[in-house]
């Protein structure tokens, strides 16, 4: 009994005849499947990974008092303070608000410090209350000790990179400079990755007494309800006088509008690097037709249909296609560390995640990608195996 | 609405620039806040300078540890005094000539962070002293030019007698006639000279020694 020859067998042999040109092919295949594997990764990796930092700060929008917020962005750099201070009345008028589920009132204060460096600099408090505070800000982990213990105590918390800086344990006094006033350090955060590891927090009752700006604060932190549209929560709140709405949203919105850019660049590179794995893949399965032009006579003459013909040299492509997909995906598993620290040294701003994120159905919708583009690359070669002509072909052997 | 739209990019640009400059507020180690300007003005006659970062922990590990805690006198302690601090070394050219370094230390003072800076020539002799950084109600008299020039021209050696636990110096020495300007300072003083002592260690093991072995 004769037995009935398989055309994925056929079509895996004929591949392993020419092992260099197979392994090549598939190397490039593989090469292409990382970087549009990695792609994918840190189309999703960096958003979620902006998203965790956003969610990290621990409220959405926040309202500060009216000012140049180019002014006020310099002064924030340079640690120093708000331009201007809201009242606490404004409280109320936020809190009115269906969409608000908590707020947290901040003042910030400054000294100038005529002992840092050659010609002095700027020292921060941030005065937060510690009913609200710590509750929004929950995924704050402490070091050493704990958050104050009564909302008027001269007590600080201060982040890892300030305590560090200042050499700080808890029990250990600072000391606000020019003021003459004493703070015990009762608790050293452990790093966040956030501005607040150089934040000097203290209670915000104690600050405004010390600074003589009871009732003031220089902003508010609002944690929005879930489902709430904040987008309708911004518009009232700018209908408040003089306060200045910073979404969150919209922060997201800036950063991913400057690494945009970048992925325009490095999404232009993957799809000429596919382009080419493609042209690859024709050429090799092209000229593998090429080569066995009699052959595909012979198998013609013996019964074969231009179908059968078509979907060997198919099956070839679509074999090369997935191996090749399999070590890209692979390397990506592989790599996703080193493409991680890689983008970090190109991006001018990264968040504090992962930025790449593969998982198995990343990894499927790239096989997905590849056998599709390998589907489209075979169908000329296969198309041109199926137009062989049995007669001219064998002929041509002595030509 | 065109001036809410304004003001709504405006401040979008301003939390984005808030949370770009977040990484911006790290402090690691202790380095000269303006390298270019504080080496000019250490070593007037210097044309340039070269950074290397050495930790104790890369370059000897826990016995390199014991080494210098044993010629300091006093254990490493805290948080924040451990061997994997990094430390920057400054060194000094003129031309192509080494001329001297220029090293900072961290110490634990009463009210926060002291940086204790010293600016060595070859031989490892102060020429300059330097405070980066302190916080005190007396740092003025402490920061006076006339408390730094008490450290111009001593060496480790003059240092070695001195134990930093009791904060005593041979009677005689130079340490000893280091005299301290503020009263109430007293403990941010004692400090401070545990961290010339230090930072005269560290130079040895991480410049001196090895330039002079090679």
């Amino acid at each position: 009994m004769a037995k009935k020859i398989s055309v994925y067998q056929v079509a895996f042999k004929n591949l392993l005849r020419k092992k260099t040109r197979t392994a090549l092919t598939i190397l490039g295949i593989g090469l292409s499947a990382w970087v549009l594997t990695s792609l994918f990764g840190f189309n999703r990796g960096y958003e979620s990974a902006l998203n965790k930092d956003i969610d990290n700060m621990g409220f959405q929008v926040l309202l500060t008092a009216k000012g140049c917020p180019y002014e006020a962005a310099t002064l924030m750099l340079k640690g120093g303070t708000g331009l201007r201070y809201m009242s606490e009345s404004v409280f109320a008028d936020i809190l009115k608000n269906e969409e608000v589920e908590k707020i947290t009132p901040m003042l910030m204060q400054a000294v100038f410090d005529p002992n840092k460096g050659e010609s002095g600099g700027i020292s921060a408090y941030l005065g937060i209350d510690p009913a609200t505070f710590p509750a929004m800000k929950a995924f704050l982990e402490f070091r050493q000790g704990a958050w104050f213990t009564a909302p008027e105590s001269r007590e600080a918390v201060m982040g890892y990179e300030a305590a560090e800086l200042e050499q700080r344990e808890v029990g250990d006094k600072i000391l606000i400079p020019e003021m003459n006033i004493e703070f015990t350090v009762v608790g050293v955060l452990a790093r966040s990755w956030t501005q607040d590891d150089g934040t000097i927090f203290v209670p915000i009752r104690t600050l405004q007494k010390d600074f003589n700006q009871e009732g003031k604060v220089t902003a508010v932190g609002i944690k929005v309800k879930k489902e709430a549209n904040i987008t309708a929560l911004e518009n009232k709140l700018y209908d408040l006088p003089d306060v200045q709405v910073v979404s969150m949203a919209q922060v997201k919105t800036t950063i991913m509008s400057l690494v945009s850019t970048a992925k325009v660049m490095v999404f232009s590179i993957a799809l000429i690097a596919i382009l080419i794995a493609m042209l690859g893949v024709v050429n090799t399965i092209l000229m593998s037709v090429f080569e066995r032009f009699q052959e595909i006579g012979i198998i013609k003459s013996m019964g074969a249909m231009p179908w059968d013909v078509f979907r060997m040299i198919w099956t070839e492509t679509v074999i090369l296609c997935l191996l090749g997909g399999a070590l890209g995906i692979g390397i990506s598993f592989g790599l996703a560390k080193l493409t991680d620290v890689l983008i970090r040294s190109l991006l001018p701003y990264t968040p504090t995640g992962s930025l790449v994120s593969i998982d198995g159905r990343l990894a499927l919708l790239t096989l997905g990608v590849i056998l599709a583009i390998g589907l489209l690359s075979g169908i000329y070669p296969s198309w041109r195996a199926a137009r062989v002509r049995p007669l001219e072909s064998i002929r041509s052997e002595g030509d | 609405m065109m001036r809410r739209i304004g003001h709504r990019r405006g401040a979008a640009i301003l939390a984005a620039l808030w949370l770009v400059a977040a990484p911006l507020l790290a402090a690691v180690g202790c380095e000269l806040n303006d390298p270019d300007r504080d080496v000019r003005r250490l070593f007037p006659e210097s044309t340039g300078y070269k950074t290397t970062y050495v930790s104790i922990a890369r370059q000897g590990g826990e016995a390199l540890l014991r080494q210098i805690e044993d010629r300091l006198g006093d254990k490493f302690q805290g948080l924040y005094e451990t061997a994997d601090v990094p430390y920057t070394m400054y060194q000094i050219y003129k031309g192509t000539e080494l001329i001297g370094y220029i090293h900072g230390v961290n110490q634990k003072g009463q009210y926060g962070g002291i940086q204790v800076f010293l600016a060595l020539d070859l031989a490892g002799t102060v020429r300059a002293f330097y405070y980066q950084k302190l916080t005190n109600r007396e740092a003025k008299l402490l920061r006076d030019p006339a408390f730094a020039k008490q450290f111009v021209g001593l060496s480790l050696l003059d240092f070695e007698a001195y134990d930093p636990v009791s904060a005593t110096a041979r009677p005689g020495s130079k340490v000893a006639a280091i005299k301290n300007p503020a009263a109430g300072a007293e403990g941010d003083f004692k400090a401070t000279l545990r961290a010339a002592k230090k930072n005269l260690i560290l130079c040895d093991v991480f410049l001196i020694r090895p330039k002079t072995k090679g």
